[in-house]
């Protein structure tokens, strides 16, 4: 994630400025310490059977599903336990408090410690919005709806001037903002020099407020938000695959429980856009992985134990990223119009392949598991450190600016086989899950429980390359 | 005081890092404080501020987070005990991103927009390398704790110095003498095949000629590799000792294979603990290694005979008797480097009260004041023994250990005398202008 770990680029890629270092890097020699590091005990696991047995677990989840009654599956999705009810009044009291926390975390980004670790700006956007707030997402439903920093000071504008609640935004433009902007995001957060310094983030992450809320007043809250204000995009996309559902009332919202994957039983197609938003999403979090690999870095021609730092790698690395969203796309797009011709179906590719996108949710959210899991474990701690003297004041505000953050559980053996572990089965039951929701969306398309599964085997492959893929990069060498 | 420092306990340890990013935070409220005119003109109780160049994030963050505690934790004791020359002193970390354009704009953030005094505790060899012309041209002190023999070679400039860790050339000259008196005098040397490994390829061969011992072998493995098992065969079968300093996320498959050729019948081996720096030696995969030798800087374990001043130092810095995070078993420190943090401040310290030193202003007098320090005397200040310094060379020498991993644990066997790291020096900074 961001900077925490990175690799280098041949010399022949850097930029002039950076010549008259790497020179001196190839002239004198020096110990550059490449950390032995957490992936050296995992590369003593047996990660080779666990690939193995994940491609076949994944392999049979289609073979149970195509023997399985669509019927079952239909009711499985169908069933809700009803939980409470809450006031809709409260999600603009949620999103001000949301939106002064932001203000004060910006505020301390550009005045508070310079060090990233210190300074709760980079930890909260990277570690607990990014990662965090994206497994809650996924796992408990759409909670940003409630606490993203603009709702509620739109809302209040709006109650100044009522006209701005009927602005709209043409359909025109579909997802394409969005796609544009989490590129935007994905490489500030992958490729910059310096995503964690804390008064880059700060200027970044204030002016995106800015000029969102700008947009959000011009073109309409629901519909920026919905289509274009990427965060929103993604985290209401992952939200789908969340064993919550919301139902909207006049004055509150009822939620009830429901099966992981169960609101995607009625899932419009997503246009164009949106399959490229979905696949954006999952190619740069496969990128972050693949870019630290000795196989990325030996492939363009980088020495992973002696890295020259992000700077030095800023095109390939740009370049790369691109690379892996298009053979993503290809891919995926190749899988589903080959199963439609297995199918002999007369579907458009587009309304197929917008319709089985979805299925991609549950893989992105379980890469997200599995690639942040560490630093999830640690910078969270750090996180919370920071949050309780923001401003490096000697405050104490929530009792844990002197918690001893323990960098040790992720470390040695045993942690790394748990961590292991925990990866690989989410990678795994990832898949399978997609694998269900596309069987699932499949029957929406193929009335003939024949035809379904036929349509649905060329992505079936797909998952099981993404799963060896998946947990290949949690397994193969890299650098940091 | 002399409570804090030899018996700090947990409770006071996890404070250091608040309380002195407290203290840079304060003295940052206090300058937009109404009074603060009234302060700054006091100019002697004005902050001293050092720009710590810190490996955050990036491939170094492992031992960034090793180098800060060091370093906190040393600034702490020197403003308990007054400060320098009376005066506080502010730690200001900049994050580098290990990564040596980077590292060159922090240099620059230090000396034009933080405004600090000097910049200190960069490690990685590239990114010292790539930031040192920028602190040449800027003038600003640069100390770092790399190790590396870039400093030493006189390729740097003269605001670069590295007074607080020896570096490479010397460990590996240091060893050879013990190597031959004891492990044996066929040496196969397997090594990555890149500048880290070049150094140990280039310099550690005529230092065991010098003692009547030869390098036999010399095996450079590809970096990229991950698996060793088919490069073990051009290990020649007269060879007594294999000196081996692989590094990276493979060392422990290495060593792994490594058991699985030789069995139980294996020449004497001997490494550099720079191949498994903050990693527990009692993982899995390295039980080949008991019996073995290897380099370390400083001990990572509580040795019986140490010294009060090493004590002092572990306690304050928070690591165990097993070298790890006290309270965290398992976050294994970087010992055999770290110590250089706490040395390189106090020698700055040293220096600044030699020079008088004020502000900015002073700079070129701190570099002079640098250069005339010949010894630092172990104690307190450099809990990791004696060293000579040379002004011209901007380098320190000092003694280095050999441990014997026995029982689980790395056990100091010998100590190698400063001069058993001299090579000829060639370097003169001090004819370069301020």
């Amino acid at each position: 994630m961001s900077g925490r770990t990175e690799g280098g680029a041949s010399s022949s890629r850097l930029p002039i400025a950076a010549l008259p270092a790497a020179l001196l890097c190839a002239l004198w020699t020096g110990p550059a310490f490449a950390h032995a590091s957490e992936r050296g005990h995992v590369l003593l696991l047996p990660t080779d059977y666990y690939i193995a047995g994940g491609a076949i677990a994944v392999a049979a989840s289609f073979l149970v599903l195509a023997i399985l009654p669509p019927k079952l599956l239909e009711r499985l999705a169908a069933q809700r336990l009803a939980l409470f009810s809450i006031s809709k009044d409260l999600r603009v009291l949620a999103s001000l408090c949301a939106f002064a926390l932001f203000a004060t975390l910006v505020a301390a980004g550009l005045f508070g410690s310079r060090d990233p670790l210190s300074n709760p700006l980079p930890l909260t956007i990277w570690t607990l919005l990014w990662v965090g707030m994206t497994l809650v997402q996924g796992v408990f439903g759409n909670l940003w709806s409630w606490i993203n920093p603009w709702y509620g000071p739109w809302r209040l504008l709006a109650a100044l001037f009522p006209a701005i609640k009927h602005r709209t935004m043409p359909e025109r433009p579909g997802y394409w903002p969005a796609v544009l902007l989490f590129l935007a995001f994905a490489w500030f957060e992958l490729i910059d020099p310096a995503p964690d310094d804390p008064a880059r983030l700060a200027s970044a992450a204030g002016l995106y407020w800015l000029a969102s809320f700008v947009l959000m007043i011009a073109f309409g809250y629901n519909d920026w938000s919905r289509r274009s204000e990427f965060l929103s995009v993604f985290f209401g996309m992952i939200s789908r695959f969340a064993v919550t559902e919301a139902a909207a009332g006049n004055r509150r919202v009822r939620l009830s429980l429901c099966w992981p994957g169960a609101r995607l039983w009625h899932a419009k197609p997503l246009p164009v856009s949106g399959i490229a938003f979905l696949l954006l999403v999952l190619s740069s979090v496969s990128f972050d992985g693949l870019s630290k690999t000795f196989f990325w870095l030996g492939l363009i021609g980088i020495n992973p134990l002696e890295f020259p730092g992000r700077s030095a790698v800023m095109a390939v690395n740009t370049l790369g990223l691109m690379l892996t969203f298009a053979a993503l796309s290809c891919a995926y797009l190749a899988a589903v119009r080959l199963g439609e011709r297995l199918a002999a179906s007369g579907n458009s590719l587009a309304d197929v392949a917008g319709l089985m996108v979805w299925s991609i949710a549950p893989i992105a959210l379980v890469y997200h598991f599995s690639h942040y899991l560490t630093a999830l474990l640690v910078d969270g701690q750090y996180a919370l450190v920071a949050l309780s003297d923001p401003f490096s004041l000697g405050w104490n505000l929530l009792g844990t600016a002197h918690f001893h953050v323990e960098a040790g559980i992720v470390a040695g053996h045993d942690s790394a086989w748990a961590l292991w572990n925990a990866q690989a089965v989410a990678i795994i039951a990832g898949h399978a899950l997609a694998v269900l929701i596309a069987h699932a969306l499949a029957f929406r398309l193929h009335e003939d429980a024949r035809r379904a599964t036929m349509s649905q085997f060329p992505l079936t492959v797909l998952m099981i390359f993404y799963t060896v893929f998946g947990l290949w990069l949690l397994s193969t060498p890299t650098a940091g | 005081m002399t409570d804090t420092i030899s018996n700090p306990g947990p409770a006071r340890l996890r404070l250091d890092r608040r309380t002195v990013l407290k203290g840079v935070a304060a003295s940052a409220g206090l300058a937009a404080a109404p009074g603060f005119v009234r302060y700054s003109q006091a100019q002697s109780a004005a902050p001293i501020r050092i720009g710590f160049q810190c490996h955050r994030t990036g491939i170094g963050a492992a031992y960034g987070r090793w180098y800060e505690k060091t370093t906190n934790a040393a600034v702490k004791l020197i403003n308990d005990a007054g400060g320098i020359n009376g005066r506080p002193v502010e730690i200001i970390v900049e994050d580098d991103g290990t990564d040596a354009k980077r590292g060159a704009e922090v240099v620059a953030k230090f000396a034009s927009q933080h405004k600090t005094d000097i910049v200190y505790g960069t490690l990685f060899s590239h990114v010292v390398t790539g930031s040192a012309p920028t602190a040449g041209e800027l003038k600003i002190p640069y100390y770092v704790v790399s190790e590396g023999y870039h400093v030493a070679s006189g390729k740097m400039n003269r605001y670069c110095l590295q007074p607080g860790i020896t570096d490479v050339r010397s460990q590996v000259t240091s060893v050879a003498p013990w190597i031959a008196a004891n492990a044996g005098k066929k040496v196969t040397m397997i090594f990555p095949d890149y500048a880290f490994g070049y150094d140990h390829r280039d310099y550690l061969p005529p230092a065991l000629k010098a003692q009547g011992a030869e390098v036999i072998a010399q095996i450079a493995i590809p970096p990229t590799e991950s698996s060793f098992t088919r490069y073990f065969p051009q290990i020649p079968a007269e060879t007594e000792v294999i000196y081996h300093v692989m590094v990276g996320p493979a060392v422990l498959t290495f060593v792994k294979e490594l058991g699985e050729f030789y069995g139980s019948n294996r020449p004497q081996l001997f490494g550099f603990i720079d191949s498994l720096e903050a990693v527990d030696i009692n993982s899995p995969g390295l039980e080949f290694l008991d019996g073995s030798h290897f380099w370390e800087g400083s001990p990572r374990y509580a040795q019986p005979n140490d010294s009060d001043a090493q004590k002092v130092y572990r306690a304050a810095v928070g690591i165990d008797d097993n070298g790890a995070a006290v309270g965290d078993p398992k976050d294994v420190s970087t010992a055999a480097h770290m110590f250089g943090c706490w040395e390189t401040l106090y020698v700055i310290k040293k220096a600044m009260e030699d020079s008088g030193y004020k502000g900015p202003e002073d700079r070129a007098k701190l570099i002079e004041a640098t250069e005339a320090l010949t010894e630092f005397k172990e104690g307190n200040e450099h809990p990791q023994g004696d060293k000579v310094f040379n002004g011209k060379n901007h380098q320190c020498y000092g003694h280095q250990n050999i441990s014997k991993l026995e029982g689980g644990k790395l056990n100091v066997v010998h100590r190698t005398s400063i001069e058993d790291g001299h090579y000829e020096v060639e370097a003169d900074y001090t004819t370069q202008p301020l």
